[in-house]
């Protein structure tokens, strides 16, 4: 058995991407944003807030928090839920005391499943965003593209009856997508993603149904890559955040063009009892370091798009 | 095949109805060494084979059997040595493999509450009258081995299936262990009967800590100190738990047990803390606090 000769073809061998979702861009060359107030820094704090049901499926990988023990996982529900019953609250105070608001990315069914939550996420001045339905639909290559539309479509439609207009941001749970999930999407009416960790800064991105803001949402710098996957320490990941405000600051006062810093945090981990206070020092130490500007995906979102 | 539980209503951590401890505490903390025996030949159970190598995996085995022979003595005195009695998740087996584990337990004052008969008999497929019959050995052998009546519940590897949490409210079980939900006791919804949860960990739980993520000794005492920090502050608020489960094969080690001294220490030198045994919480929230969460959450958590 041999490999055909088209093996060696390629043909969109060429300046340009390997689809036409986006064009590359030179991140230091990129046009400069100025940020509120002078800011160098943008903080946006992104509190994944997750719905695992017991029943989701397995293949064809398994979400990050998803159910590794044999079903009925109560290991694994209760501990994702312990999260938003009681993590997002302690996270909440400790962001609501340093006068700091974020964006939910929200399974769209908790809307129905816990509303009270959702009254917290409004009263909080948090932005509520849609991360799907929940963490048992994602969207991948596999879906039939008919039940992912519906999928897309329920989600919304949940986290609109409760939010309304409000809900503009889409994030692709587990950061997975089909090929059609951005199409399907901006269809919806959605105007800002973050599935795509490939930039510090917001781009164009193209569809079916008009033009996308994708919006910086770190995975590598993550609690759930570094806490939960890598197993590293809780001090691990703040000093990581923290290093990488260095390097943004630096880079913003070097260029003059503002960055972001994006917290991906997660209430069923950094709102356990035993990390509340790194969560808040870290908050303490991000503030200290001046020239901060706390804004919702939607708000730096359209910053970026009226400069672009 | 269930999307959730079910055994629980959503409980905000914000406004809930005041929860006192005796003596003015903030926090209930208390200490669930499981002793346990797993099997050399373990019989299959169809979702989950006990060991990652061929039987008999002797590593496997034997890392655990030295909870028994050493770690179990060596935790024991540790926790002797700072007055902290243990809430025993215990495989009932025990109390006839190795009877000087039991008598030892008994003379520290601790609680033996049922973690099954051994680790390595799964509850995945059982049906109800199989449940029905292990949770009724317990009873029994726990009456026999000590004296104590059976109150508490930790399915063995928390591998309860839908309906068990149905079959210990039946069956007349005070409080389950098999949710990790909270950070205080909550009401379970049973179809019969009067259950209740009571926090206990994966959080600051060794076996997760040293085995899975890596943990080195004097990480897992900073993380157990800082849970410990943190509730007992939020305490001030409305009392909560602290549960610290403790394996001796892992805890008990030479390389590990300054650790848990170095926590209980720390836990020991705060006054507000009622340490207490699995029992003792259930009862009190049974006796003081569960009728006002049930009413809270009837009013939709206001």
């Amino acid at each position: 058995m041999t490999l055909p000769p088209d093996y060696i073809d390629y043909p969109i061998r060429k300046r340009a991407m390997d689809h036409d979702r986006y064009a590359y861009r030179v991140l230091p060359r990129a046009t400069p944003v100025t940020w509120p107030g002078g800011a160098r820094i943008a903080l946006w704090i992104a509190v994944h807030v997750g719905h695992f049901p017991m029943d989701m499926p397995l293949k064809p990988f398994t979400a990050p928090g998803g159910m590794e023990r044999p079903y009925p996982s109560y290991w694994d529900f209760t501990q994702r839920d312990y999260g938003n019953r009681i993590g997002i609250y302690r996270m909440m105070k400790a962001m609501g005391a340093r006068g700091l608001k974020g964006t939910a990315l929200i399974s769209a069914a908790l809307a129905r499943e816990y509303p009270v939550l959702m009254e917290e996420i409004a009263g909080a001045g948090w932005e509520p965003a849609c991360a799907g339905l929940d963490m048992a639909h994602l969207h991948h290559a596999e879906v039939p593209e008919a039940e992912e539309r519906a999928v897309v479509a329920e989600a919304a439609a949940l986290l609109r009856a409760r939010f309304g207009d409000a809900v503009t941001g889409w994030h692709s749970p587990a950061h997975s997508e089909s090929a059609r999930t951005a199409d399907l999407v901006a269809a919806e009416g959605f105007t800002w993603t973050s599935g795509w960790v490939n930039d510090d800064m917001p781009y164009a991105f193209a569809t079916k149904a008009g033009t996308l803001t994708a919006m910086p949402l770190p995975q590598d710098l993550s609690d759930q890559r570094m806490l939960f996957q890598q197993n590293m320490g809780t001090e691990d990941f703040t000093d990581a955040v923290l290093a990488a405000h260095a390097t943004l600051d630096a880079e913003a006062r070097a260029t003059g063009g503002g960055r972001i810093l994006t917290l991906a945090v997660t209430p069923w981990l950094m709102g356990q009892p035993h990390r509340a206070k790194a969560f808040g020092a870290m908050l303490d130490a991000i503030l200290a370091r001046g020239g901060v500007w706390n804004a919702t995906g939607a708000e730096i979102a359209a910053v970026w798009r009226a400069q672009a | 095949m269930l999307k959730t539980p079910g055994h629980y209503d959503y409980m905000p951590w914000r406004r809930r109805p005041k929860i006192t401890w005796p003596n003015g505490a903030q926090i209930a903390v208390w200490l669930a060494p499981n002793i346990e025996h797993y099997e050399l030949f373990p019989p299959p159970n169809p979702r989950r084979n006990p060991w990652p190598r061929p039987h008999p995996d002797v590593l496997n085995y034997a890392w655990r059997d030295y909870g028994n022979r050493a770690g179990f003595w060596r935790m024991a005195d540790t926790m002797a040595k700072h007055g902290v009695r243990g809430s025993v998740s215990l495989n009932v087996a025990v109390c006839d493999h190795y009877p000087e584990v039991i008598e030892r337990c008994c003379e520290l004052g601790w609680e033996l509450f049922s973690h099954g008969t051994y680790n390595t008999r799964y509850f995945y497929e059982m049906d109800e009258a199989m449940q029905r019959e292990v949770i009724r050995d317990s009873r029994e052998t726990i009456k026999r081995a000590s004296g104590q009546t059976l109150d508490g519940w930790l399915t063995p590897a928390i591998s309860n299936d839908e309906t068990t949490q149905h079959v210990l409210a039946e069956e007349g079980i005070l409080y389950t262990l098999d949710m990790t939900h909270d950070d205080q006791p909550t009401p379970v919804n049973t179809r019969a009967g009067r259950l209740v949860s009571i926090p206990y960990s994966l959080e600051v739980n060794d076996v997760p800590l040293f085995v899975n993520r890596n943990t080195p000794a004097e990480r897992y005492a900073a993380i157990c100190k800082a849970q410990f920090d943190q509730l007992y502050e939020e305490g001030t608020e409305s009392g909560t738990v602290m549960c610290m489960p403790l394996h001796p094969y892992l805890i008990g080690q030479p390389h590990r047990v300054a650790a848990l001294d170095a926590v209980l220490a720390h836990i020991t030198s705060h006054d507000k803390v009622w340490l207490a045994t699995g029992r003792e919480i259930a009862q009190h929230y049974i006796d003081h606090h569960l009728a006002d969460h049930k009413a809270w959450i009837a009013e939709g958590t206001p």
